[in-house]
């Protein structure tokens, strides 16, 4: 337990110590601490996943915490492995990204500091077990990660994004608090374990806590219908720390809930089931609308949302399993959906950084100006590739693997099912599930075709002339090769995932039931390898027929000038399908008219936006500054009138106080 | 051992002839005397010795597509039950794997297109990506019913449903056969919902995708395209071929039912016309519709007393 304390104090120090190094070392010296640190960490959380030996300690620092209980158990060494891996990598490719910002007056300082105390804090809030101390451990992770998001302050709208970020996250911790509360009423006490004791009798209180949990650790990970912060932080953040943030922050979330599941032990049928919906509708939200964004970050956190739904749809089924008794569905779907958790933060980090390294030489985010990158950016191109389709679900990649666990659990469901409601929600998840699959493909290929692929659309993508440097290939590279690892041998990759599994089940040791799920994936392995093998012979088939190849202009139906406007455009990709689905989406179309004999300029652009903001969240702020408004009066500027409230306040709490106590 | 080279065999050879007989089932209705059924086969080796022509700005994907095309269909292939009634590969939950590995080829297909900048190209990609938001759910929802019914999880439960379902179990795989059937004219891209033959760039969907590749390229999608609709139609003849009979029965079985298919699609062909393209989306719900009529029908067999 001390050499993980130790390590989160060695960022933490390592933050603060990058204050007196020079801009353009500052960041080396914080991937060097956070590499030592993080290595010490990945180390230990995976032994403790192999040996499932937990560590613990107590440690008081304040009277009012109490006993603060710091426990290493198999669920937090797995989140451990993801932040410490994950949050490395992000620090040596924001090495190569903030480069341009150095010696701007940027503030890099803060930077520094902050993603420091952001990674130190995440770690904090998977290993603290005191609700009180846990609190302040997510509060200090939501305002660095506030602070790391403005890092463009300076820029109007970012700004306005980290400030909506922060009102989310504080409404998000009312709930966590409210939960917390209800619980110490309960139970008397601050730390988790005593919690179990309440929740585990599964009266009406467990599902009023779940469900406040639930909807403050679903606003972290971005579960719909409080989603609203994700599509706007993400675009306005820093690359890596959009990258960081949608790989590993909204995991606490997920954390949180698995934490509650656990303490919970079985649940009732209302949580599964309120867990299982609203993880469907977030994969469905999340993918719908990703396909309708054109500016890549937005995409990206869009698909942030369909991921953790998917996750969520993974431990729904779990949960299902659970109740109904129905061992291997449980351990199927806990497996997927948290074997999701590190699959999404390896694909989503690569996917975010080849969008940054575009982002860094085009500079711009909107995908309908760029174009044929791939000439220009190979590796970043090939790296994009490969994240798209690990994305999508597609074998031979990891994603394959997590969803095809959660379908395998799914089916065993719907095989020995003896339940009408169980096989109806199973076959809508399944259903649902291949939906959101299929829409995840019409996103990529949306994405990876008109970003990379195709003639440049603009001046700026035209302009672009090399790759960019190692430092942040290297990093993508490496996220790249985990995809191909989990996805080729995913008999191996689930091992670590096994044993928070065990915990969940609250099983002593790995049931034999595993056997049957390892076994279903070295049968996955084999046939990825045959894949492979076939692959690789058809191509050099396709090379011994090689005939002779002739270059020319792409058919145009007899018109050899085609210039790159005359190119398919994200939009009208995504068109035919946004049309069909028409009452989903509120379209904000600016359009410009061709007028005169001899018009000159027209255009035609349009805008999707989020219909939970738009018919929600924007009527709710209405309300609210339209009744806020009305108190307009009392703050009138006046000292005088200020010293009469304060005065009035005191003397209504005296009398209170006379009167009451 | 022989059995599974019988199915390799018939895998290799019979897309090309299902291929030549719809042609020639055409030509039978349009009063022509029509190719030779081994025509596509001809048409393929001729392909094979030709040239390629590789737009300017094209990049590697634009080669490697086809091949990733070909070879997943291929793959996919091995799951299916094919003509002596097992498939080559039984394995559990083959039918996700089957639909994945089939996305894995169509998401380089899409690409493929998009990377020749061509609008038209796009244009069928577009559509493609489309189409199949609305197919693969509905296949989802009725295998999910089948698996549900037969308590088995492999592509082997297709020919289970009549011993589970009693008398439902033709009404099941009627309805089965009709939703496959659809995703047969989808993914085949045939009439009504693509025309193959059709040389208007802006109404094709697969064919406008393929504009620009030629050679051996081509000559891989071609083979490749007429393996998916081989392996679809395979799963029909599961469905209605049962188990237990006679291996050289079911061989003749699963042959006559491919000619059935064949002949059928080039009738539908020869009488009808392409949809329009917002007709061609409520032509695709029918799938859902058929599906979900077989999750009814599934749901009341197994809870219905």
């Amino acid at each position: 337990m001390k050499l993980y304390f130790i390590s989160i104090l060695l960022l933490i120090l390592g933050g603060i110590l990058s204050l007196f190094f020079k801009e353009e070392y500052k960041l080396k010296f914080c991937s060097i601490v956070a590499g030592i640190s993080t290595f010490l960490l990945s180390i230990l959380s995976f032994r403790c996943l192999i040996t499932g030996t937990i560590c613990s300690k107590t440690i008081e620092i304040l009277p009012i915490f109490g006993g603060i209980n710091f426990v290493v158990d198999t669920l937090s060494a797995f989140f451990i492995l993801i932040i410490s891996l994950m949050s490395l990598l992000g620090i040596i490719y924001a090495i190569g990204y903030t480069e341009p910002y150095q010696n701007k007056k940027m503030n890099l300082n803060s930077h520094c500091l902050f993603l420091m105390l952001l990674i130190a804090s995440m770690l904090g809030v998977v290993i603290v077990q005191n609700s009180l101390f846990f609190l302040v451990v997510w509060e200090i992770m939501s305002l660095s990660s506030f602070f790391l998001v403005i890092f463009e302050g300076n820029k109007k709208n970012v700004l306005n994004a980290g400030l909506k970020y922060m009102v989310y996250m504080h409404i998000s911790v009312i709930f966590i608090i409210a939960a917390f509360a209800l619980l110490n009423i309960e139970s008397g006490s601050f730390n988790f374990n005593d919690f179990s004791a309440v929740l585990s009798k599964n009266s009406q209180i467990t599902n009023i806590i779940f469900v406040l949990a639930l909807i403050g650790f679903g606003t972290k990970a971005g579960l719909v219908p409080l989603h609203n912060w994700l599509p706007d932080a993400h675009p306005a953040a820093p690359t890596h720390i959009s990258g960081i943030m949608s790989g590993i922050m909204i995991k606490t979330g997920i954390y949180g809930i698995l934490r509650m599941i656990y303490l919970i032990g079985v649940p009732s049928k209302l949580i599964a089931y309120t867990v299982l919906s609203i993880a469907i509708i977030s994969a469905l939200w999340g993918v719908l609308y990703a396909i309708t964004q054109h500016d890549i970050k937005r995409l990206l956190a869009y698909h942030s949302l369909e991921n953790i739904g998917i996750i969520g749809i993974g431990i729904g089924i779990g949960l299902l399993g659970l109740v109904f008794e129905n061992q291997i569905m449980a351990i199927l779907g806990f497996t997927g959906g948290i074997l999701h958790v590190l699959n999404h933060s390896i694909f989503k980090m690569l996917l975010f950084f080849a969008a940054g390294s575009v982002y860094k030489k085009a500079n711009t985010r909107d995908i309908e100006l760029l174009g044929g990158l791939i000439k220009k950016m190979p590796y970043t191109g090939l790296l994009f590739i490969i994240g798209s389709v690990a994305i999508c679900g597609l074998p031979p990649f990891n994603g394959f693997i997590s969803e095809f666990l959660i379908y395998a659990g799914m089916l065993f469901g719907i095989q020995e099912g003896n339940n009408i409601a169980v096989f109806m929600t199973l076959i809508i998840s399944l259903a649902a599930l291949a939906l959101v699959g299929t829409m995840a493909i019409l996103c990529f290929t949306k994405v990876t075709g008109i970003m990379f692929l195709g003639t440049p659309r603009s001046e700026q993508a035209q302009k672009v002339d090399s790759d960019v440097e190692n430092t942040m290939l290297i990093p993508m590279s490496i996220l790249a090769f985990f995809t191909f690892i989990i996805g080729f041998f995913p008999q191996y990759a689930i091992v670590p995932v096994l044993a928070p599994v065990t915990m969940l089940l609250k099983e002593k040791s790995l049931p034999t039931v595993f056997n049957s799920v390892v076994e279903l994936m070295s049968t996955i392995s084999l046939l990825f390898f045959i894949l492979l093998v076939f692959l690789i012979f058809m191509i050099i088939v396709r090379n011994l027929i090689n005939n002779q190849n002739r270059q020319h202009t792409t058919w145009g139906c007899g018109y050899n000038r085609a210039n790159p406007r005359m190119q398919y455009t994200a939009s009208s990709y995504a068109d035919l399908f946004v049309s069909t689905l028409k009452p989903m989406f509120k379209r904000i179309s600016h359009i410009k008219k061709p007028k005169d004999l001899f018009p000159k300029e027209a255009y035609y652009k349009v805008e999707i936006e989020d219909i939970e903001e738009a018919y929600i969240v924007k009527p709710l702020i209405k309300l609210d500054e339209k009744l806020l408004s009305k108190f307009e009066r009392i703050q009138n500027g006046n000292m005088q009138q200020y010293i009469l409230f304060g005065l009035i306040f005191l003397i209504v709490a005296i009398v209170g106080l006379i009167y009451l106590g | 051992m022989i059995i599974t080279l019988i199915n390799i065999l018939i895998l290799l050879i019979t897309p090309f002839l299902m291929i030549g007989i719809i042609k020639k089932t055409k030509a039978f209705w349009a009063g022509r005397k029509g190719v030779s059924i081994f025509q596509p086969f001809w048409d393929f080796i001729r392909l094979m010795n030709k040239e390629s022509v590789y737009s300017e700005t094209t990049s590697w994907v634009f080669k490697f597509a086809p091949i990733v095309l070909f070879t997943t269909i291929f793959f996919a292939s091995l799951f299916v039950p094919l003509a002596t009634g097992t498939a080559i590969i039984n394995i559990p939950f083959a039918f996700v794997i089957f639909s994945y590995v089939l996305g894995f080829g169509k998401f380089f297909a899409l690409i493929g297109a998009l990377d020749t900048g061509s609008s038209f190209e796009g244009m069928g990609a577009s559509r493609e990506a489309c189409f199949s938001t609305i197919v693969e759910p509905a296949f989802f929802i009725a295998m999910g019913s089948i698996v549900a019914l037969t308590k088995i999880n492999s592509f082997e439960n297709l020919k289970m449903i009549t011993e589970n379902a009693g008398i439902y179990g033709v009404l099941i795989i009627t309805l089965a056969v009709i939703t496959l059937f659809i995703m047969l004219l989808v993914e085949g891209c045939r009439v009504p919902v693509d025309d193959p033959t059709t040389h208007l760039e802006l109404t094709m969907i697969h064919e406008v995708m393929i504009l620009d590749n030629s050679g051996v390229d081509l000559g891989f999608i071609t083979w490749g395209s007429a393996i998916k609709m081989f392996i679809i139609e395979a799963l029909i003849a599961a469905l209605i071929i049962p188990s237990g009979l006679p291996i050289w029965l079911s061989i003749l079985a699963f042959l006559g039912i491919i000619l059935i298919i064949s002949i059928s699609i080039g009738t539908i062909e020869s009488s009808m016309a392409r949809f329009r393209m917002t007709h061609v989306f409520e032509f695709i719900f029918i799938m859902s519709i058929t599906a979900l009529l077989i999750l009814t029908l599934v749901t009341y067999k197994i809870y219905g007393n």
